[in-house]
This record gives C-alpha cells, sequence and structure tokens, in this order.
C-alpha cells in the first residue's frame, strides 16, 4: 500500500514542496527513511513509531519504507515527523489517503510541536489547493497567508481524527499585527536639509548617508524613513515573511516595510546570511522591500561593508554553503550614519574636536569610495540648538508621505525605481534644455566622475517626481547638486 | 612649470626691508616665484594641529589674503599648511619659508601647496642653498626669518614647547606684534596660546577680529565687493542648515539656489559646511 502525503523544505527564503511517500509492505518489521535526510529526520522513526503506539493506534510491523523526494534538497529538523506519520498511516489503511500539508514534530506522547516552516507550508498548500495541518501555536501565522486552509491540530490524534473525518475542524484566526506604530517625522523638530532628504529618499528610494555628530538625531531621523515608504503589496508582504520564517522569526504578513539596525559588531554571517548547515538569512535579507540602517558606518568591518555592495547592486544576496548555493532577496533601502571624526564634533560649532586632520583622514577613508558611490544622497545633520528643541514640531508623517505616493506612482508607472535607473534610462529620460546645458557645466566645472553624473540625474528625476513634472527642469538639477554632498 | 629662481643678497634692491632690521639678518635668500612686495603677517602653529586650528587657520589665512595683504608660513603640516591654503582660497601671494634648500619639499606632501603658493605670485625661500637637507635643528633659525619678513606674527595653536613660541618670541624680539588664539586651558595645543596671551600677547577671536587688529598696524584692509549671493549666508563655513534657517525660505529653493552658486564655483560645500568660494 502507498500514501503520499507533502511536506515543506526552504531554499532560503523559497518555501519548497517536498514529497513524502510512505510505502507499506511484507512481512518483515523494517522502517527505512531515504531521500537525504540528516540526523533529526532520520530519528524521526523512533518519534513517529512512539507517538503512533501512544495515541492509541497500532503501529504496522511491516516493511515500512518512507521517502522524501526530491531527493537533492537537504532536508532537516524534526518537521517531518507529523507528514510522515500521517503518510504511514495512510499507507496502513489506518486513514484515508487525501492530499494535505502537514508540518511539525511529534513528541513521543503524539502531541505536535511547532514547526519552523509553518508560513512556508501555507504557502505551499495554497498554492497546491489542498489543506495544511500544522501545530497549533504557528496556525495563526500559516493562516495569515491569503487562500491558506489551514488546520491547527494539538495531537497526532486529532490529525488523525481530522482527516479522516472524524473530528470538525477548529478553525483559526490569522495573526493580525496591529500596525507598529511608528515613529512620526513630526517628531523632528528643525532640520531642514535632513527632512527633505529623508523625503526625496522615500520618495526615490536612494540611498541615503547622514554624517553629524552624535546626539544631532541620526538615527531618529533613520527610523522615521519606513514611515514615509508606501505599504508592502501582499506578494512583497509574503516575500518578507518568508526570509523571516526562514530565519526562525515570526513576523506574519505584515504590509509595513521592516526596518532593521544592525550594530557594527555584528558578524558576516548575521549581516548578509550564512551559518553552518542550513542556511539564515542575514539582516540585509530580514530588512528586504524595507530599510537597513548601518549607524556608524565606518565602525563596521571592511570585510562587512564590501560583502554589502553587490547585494545591494542586485538586490539579492547569494550564499554559497556545502556545494549549494542559494540566493535571498536583500530588496533593501540602505540608511548610513557617521560621526564626521573619530570623536564627532568636526565642525560643530559648540563643542570643540578634539582630533587631528590625519585622524580624521584615516576615520574617512574607512568607508571605502565604491561603497559611497551607491548613496544618492548624502546630508550633514547639525546638532540642534535650544531654540530649535523648542520650536514647533515639524511637517507629520502623513503629509509627506501623500508626496512621496504620488511621486512613487510615477515610477511604477514608468516601471522601475528611480534608485535603480540604469544609464541608459537616466539618458532616456525627458530634461528641458536649459537644465540639461547647466548639468552638463556644473559636470565641467566639477569634474564629476560618471557616477557622480548618474546619481545627480537619478536624484534630479526624484524632484522631478515630487512636483509631478516629466521633464526635469533646471530647478531639479541644482537642487541634486546642492543634496549630493560631499564627504 | 617655469618659476624662476633666485639669490638676493643684503644690500641688494630685491632684498626685503623689513629683514634688515632684525638682529641677524641672513646673508642671501634663495627664491623660488617672487618675493611680493605688500606687507605681510606670519600665521604659525604647532604641526600637530587639531580640526579647530585647522580651520581656524585657514580662515585667517584667507582674510589676511582678502585684505591683501601677504601670509608668511614655514609650509610645515598642520596649522602652516592651512593658513598657506587659506591664503590661496582668498587669491592672495603668500611666502614659505623653509628650513632646507628650496629644491626640496618637506613635508613631501605640501609640494603641491608649495608650486600653488609660486604659481600664486608669492614666493617660496629659504637662506640654506640647494641641496640642504631638512634637519630639526635648522628650524628655529628659519623662523627668525618668518617673523623677520612679517609686520606681526598669530599664533593659532601651540603646545608649551615647540617652534611656534619660537617664533613668537623672536618676533617680540623683533618688535614684531605677537597674536595668539586663545584656547581651551586644558588642551595642550592651546597651552602655548593662552601662556602667549598670558605673558602680554593680543587674543585675537576669529578672522575678522584678526583683520580689524591688523588694520591698525598695516592700515585698512583692501575693500573686496561683497559676494552677492541669493541665500542669506550667516559666516563664511556656515552649514547647509544654517543657511536655510537665516535665509527663511522653503529649503527646496534654498537648496536650489545653493546647487546652482555651487555649480558656478562661487561656493563651496564640503562636509555640510558651506564656503565662499
Amino acid at each position: 500500500m502507498f500514501a503520499e502525503t507533502t511536506s515543506v523544505t526552504m531554499v532560503g527564503a523559497e518555501p519548497r514542496p517536498v514529497r513524502v511517500e510512505a510505502h507499506v509492505g511484507g512481512a518483515k518489521d523494517v522502517f527505512k527513511l531515504s531521500g537525504l535526510p540528516d540526523t533529526a529526520v532520520r530519528e524521526a522513526k523512533e518519534r513517529v513509531r512512539a507517538a503512533v503506539t501512544s495515541s492509541s493506534m497500532s503501529f504496522p510491523a511491516r516493511h515500512i519504507t518512507v521517502n522524501l523526494a526530491p531527493a537533492d534538497l537537504p532536508k532537516g529538523g524534526a518537521d517531518y515527523d507529523l507528514p510522515i506519520a500521517l503518510g504511514v498511516l495512510g499507507a496502513a489503511g489506518t486513514i484515508p489517503a487525501r492530499p494535505i500539508v502537514a508540518l511539525g514534530e511529534l513528541a513521543l506522547d503524539g502531541t505536535v510541536r511547532a514547526g519552523r516552516g509553518a508560513l512556508g507550508a501555507a504557502i505551499v498548500a495554497s498554492r497546491m489547493g489542498i489543506p495544511c495541518l500544522v501545530a497549533d501555536e504557528v496556525a495563526p501565522e500559516a493562516a495569515s497567508v491569503a487562500g491558506a486552509d489551514v488546520v491547527p491540530v494539538r495531537t497526532l490524534a486529532e490529525a488523525v481524527a481530522v482527516v479522516s473525518g472524524e473530528a470538525r475542524r477548529r478553525s483559526v484566526e490569522a495573526t493580525r499585527r496591529i500596525r507598529p506604530s511608528v515613529p512620526d517625522l513630526a517628531d523632528v523638530r528643525g532640520q531642514p536639509l535632513a527632512r527633505r532628504a529623508l523625503e526625496v529618499a522615500a520618495a526615490g528610494g536612494h540611498h541615503l548617508f547622514l554624517h553629524g555628530p552624535p546626539g544631532s538625531g541620526k538615527s531618529m531621523l533613520a527610523q522615521r524613513l519606513v514611515g514615509l515608504l508606501p505599504t508592502l503589496s501582499d506578494e512583497k508582504a509574503l516575500e518578507t515573511a518568508c526570509v523571516w520564517a526562514a530565519a526562525g522569526r515570526i513576523r506574519g504578513v505584515d504590509p509595513t516595510p521592516p526596518f532593521r539596525a544592525p550594530h557594527h559588531t555584528a558578524s558576516l554571517a548575521a549581516l548578509i546570511g550564512g551559518g553552518t548547515g542550513t542556511i539564515v538569512p542575514g539582516e540585509i535579507s530580514l530588512a528586504t522591500h524595507g530599510v537597513l540602517f548601518l549607524d556608524e558606518l565606518g565602525e563596521f568591518p571592511a570585510r562587512s561593508l564590501d560583502a554589502l555592495r553587490q547585494p545591494l547592486e542586485e538586490g539579492e544576496v547569494a550564499i554559497a554553503r556545502r556545494g549549494m548555493s542559494v540566493t535571498l532577496p536583500a530588496e533593501v533601502q540602505l540608511v548610513a550614519a557617521t560621526n564626521p571624526c573619530p570623536c564627532g564634533y568636526a565642525g560643530d560649532r559648540v563643542q570643540a574636536c578634539q582630533c587631528s586632520q590625519t585622524d580624521i583622514q584615516r576615520y574617512r577613508r574607512r568607508i571605502s569610495g565604491p561603497l559611497l558611490d551607491r548613496f544618492d544622497l548624502r546630508v550633514a545633520v547639525r546638532r540642534l540648538t535650544g531654540d530649535e528643541l523648542q520650536g514647533p514640531p515639524g511637517e507629520p508623517t502623513a503629509v509627506v508621505a501623500s508626496r512621496v505616493e504620488a511621486a512613487r506612482k510615477r515610477q511604477t508607472e514608468r516601471g522601475v525605481l528611480n534608485r535603480d535607473l540604469t544609464r541608459a534610462q537616466l539618458d532616456s529620460q525627458p530634461i528641458e534644455p536649459a537644465a540639461g546645458q547647466f548639468l552638463h557645466r556644473a559636470v565641467d566645472r566639477s569634474g564629476l566622475t560618471a557616477r557622480g553624473y548618474d546619481r545627480i540625474r537619478r536624484v534630479a528625476r526624484t524632484l522631478a517626481d515630487l512636483d509631478e513634472v516629466d521633464a526635469i527642469e533646471e530647478r531639479h538639477v541644482a537642487e541634486a547638486l546642492a543634496l549630493r554632498g560631499s564627504w | 612649470m617655469v618659476t624662476t629662481v633666485a639669490i638676493v643678497s643684503r644690500g641688494d634692491p630685491g632684498y626685503p626691508a623689513q629683514l634688515e632690521e632684525i638682529a641677524d639678518p641672513p646673508d642671501r635668500l634663495w627664491v623660488r616665484g617672487t618675493l611680493p612686495p605688500t606687507p605681510a603677517v606670519a600665521i604659525v602653529g604647532t604641526r600637530r594641529a587639531t580640526r579647530y586650528g585647522l580651520s581656524l587657520a585657514r580662515e585667517m589665512g584667507r582674510a589676511v589674503a582678502l585684505a591683501g595683504w601677504v601670509v608668511v608660513s614655514g609650509l610645515a603640516r598642520g596649522v602652516d599648511g592651512a593658513a598657506h591654503r587659506g591664503c590661496l582660497d582668498g587669491g592672495g601671494a603668500g611666502i614659505a619659508v623653509l628650513g632646507c634648500g628650496i629644491d626640496i619639499w618637506y613635508p613631501p606632501e605640501h609640494q603641491r601647496l608649495g608650486e600653488e603658493l609660486v604659481a600664486g605670485e608669492g614666493a617660496v625661500v629659504s637662506e640654506y642653498p640647494p641641496g640642504t637637507r631638512p634637519e630639526p635643528w635648522r628650524f628655529p633659525a628659519r623662523n627668525r626669518i618668518i617673523s623677520g619678513l612679517s609686520a606681526a606674527v598669530v599664533v593659532v595653536e601651540a603646545a608649551e614647547k615647540g617652534g611656534a613660541l619660537i617664533t613668537a618670541r623672536l618676533a617680540a624680539e623683533q618688535g614684531r606684534d605677537v597674536f595668539a588664539v586663545p584656547g581651551d586651558v586644558h588642551r595642550e595645543t592651546s597651552l602655548g596660546t593662552n601662556l602667549l596671551i598670558r605673558d602680554g600677547a593680543i587674543p585675537v577671536l576669529g578672522a575678522a577680529d584678526l583683520v580689524e587688529a591688523l588694520s591698525l598696524i598695516l592700515g585698512p584692509p583692501r575693500t573686496h565687493t561683497d559676494v552677492d549671493l541669493p541665500f542669506a549666508m550667516p559666516y563664511d563655513g556656515a552649514t547647509v542648515e544654517e543657511v536655510i534657517a537665516a535665509s527663511g525660505g522653503d529649503t527646496a529653493e534654498v537648496l536650489q539656489s545653493l546647487g546652482r552658486m555651487e555649480a558656478e564655483g562661487r561656493v563651496r560645500i564640503e562636509a555640510g559646511q558651506v564656503f565662499i568660494a
């Protein structure tokens, strides 16, 4: 007798179905497991046998073969216990063989324990149009996937009863994320330049580089970028949720763009992704479709900063481990902050800087030119005076976000975010003759590099989008020049 | 680059008259470039300058140059280099007095600065013949020429011991006015200047203050037409934010003006600060 259930494995952040094929035949009491299982999966045999007998059912004392397919995908962990048990019972004729997705570890007493891949299981189940059995604890997360038929089960006995149609299935409430209160831009007083830069960054998706003394509010500004960004589409929210699930974290299908702020002591693997055995997504992937904030950019090891460059360019990160290569999404908007010098007060009007010129140069050289090239916007943030701190609140997030949304809409129609405009695409952007001449004069004068020239054109495009005009005007080029900044 | 290299000896018409006033004038000077005839001000200080000292030295060099006076210094790292650079910023003529032969650039990274000084109708001079290596023991002797060429000496930042204080002492002996920039009493690089003030040097509180004080010695500064900008500049080197705040207009519009002025080379925006170019 043969039966098949479906489980799931994560390849990077991509859930892939795994067929759990069970065959029961012959009289010999053997239990064989094939299909690249790791130790935890191989031990499933013992747990499944114990759980079945604890659930007042007889475990078939015959020749049992379970194969996990496709064989070339590595499978790890104890999450295959439940689909194996249901497959074996189906093949033995104890329960009807029905197409189901199941995921969860079995305790020896038959209790179903939460599995890491519940979200992935729900995605696979909804694609296949079949029910998905997962442990109670993770059912709400799984149920947040649109179109997933999620069945929460506490024990193997309950799972058996549901599959046999003997018990009523319990309903499950999807995780409803109360949208976490993203800090509002109204809290930022003064700082007209930084506010403007933040709006432009949000509108065009530009990477933003902030430099200024400690306490000037660089982190405060970075945190407020998330509120200015459009909410995520279902597809993007689901992709982000999958990355989080692959990292063993629950995020649910949340439309708020993620915000990640790893500390500079974070390891390369924590930042980019990696780990031994299964590949765990790094911060750059956890922040996908959202904001990655690197405070004290110069303090990050050069190795980490170098490793960031390619993912930033490509929007995804490729990680190779043990002959296996996985690609994870890394579609992030980068905000980086740094002090102007080791003591932090270079250029400050109140506090004197203690650093020598050599110290400052060495400090600034830590951020390599190629990395710095990724930032279309580089602005200085200044410490506020007492008067400014007492000043009126700034424009609230909602108002700025509506302008950002209009600018983003123009880019959606064009099919590309301004940050990602290639040189050829930039060349074909409409620009008023006077603006073009002005841009060329400015380039000739300042000896801009080709990259610098492209950066100015990208920002000018965003400024024109914020003004809701098609052709880039001279004022847009002029402002882009001022926002380019120097470091 | 074509530069004139000349030797001027005492009694020659090209020999700086001020040097004849001092106790031990050099018998001859090797000169690369041309010695400007206008009154000169020495701006000196420690090689181990802080950002505070460097920016001040540069501002002062520029202000002195804009006022039409010559900036004299020693082409050393730190304050000297910043003062020379400021002088060039202000389009002025400057003199670098070396402690080695004029064919040797020391420190080597200041070669370009020295060449720009020569190109900017200034000069690099030395009392030592070409080929003389830079030796620390020659620098104090060189300092008497720095102060000797100048009507006044400004010490921007100096530790308790060092060349800048030697220059100040020599200047006082030569009857030159000595100015010093006050600083944090706990900071090593301000100890020398604070001591000078305690001992009678004139405190200067910035570039504008210096020009005002110097005008009493050197006469009124050359007037230059004030730069006309489409935004408010509270002071040279104000941050972009301060310019926006002072201009009071729409942020985007002020940024547009700044971008235009920068493109035309009328201002420079450096690490968030706006400088009149």
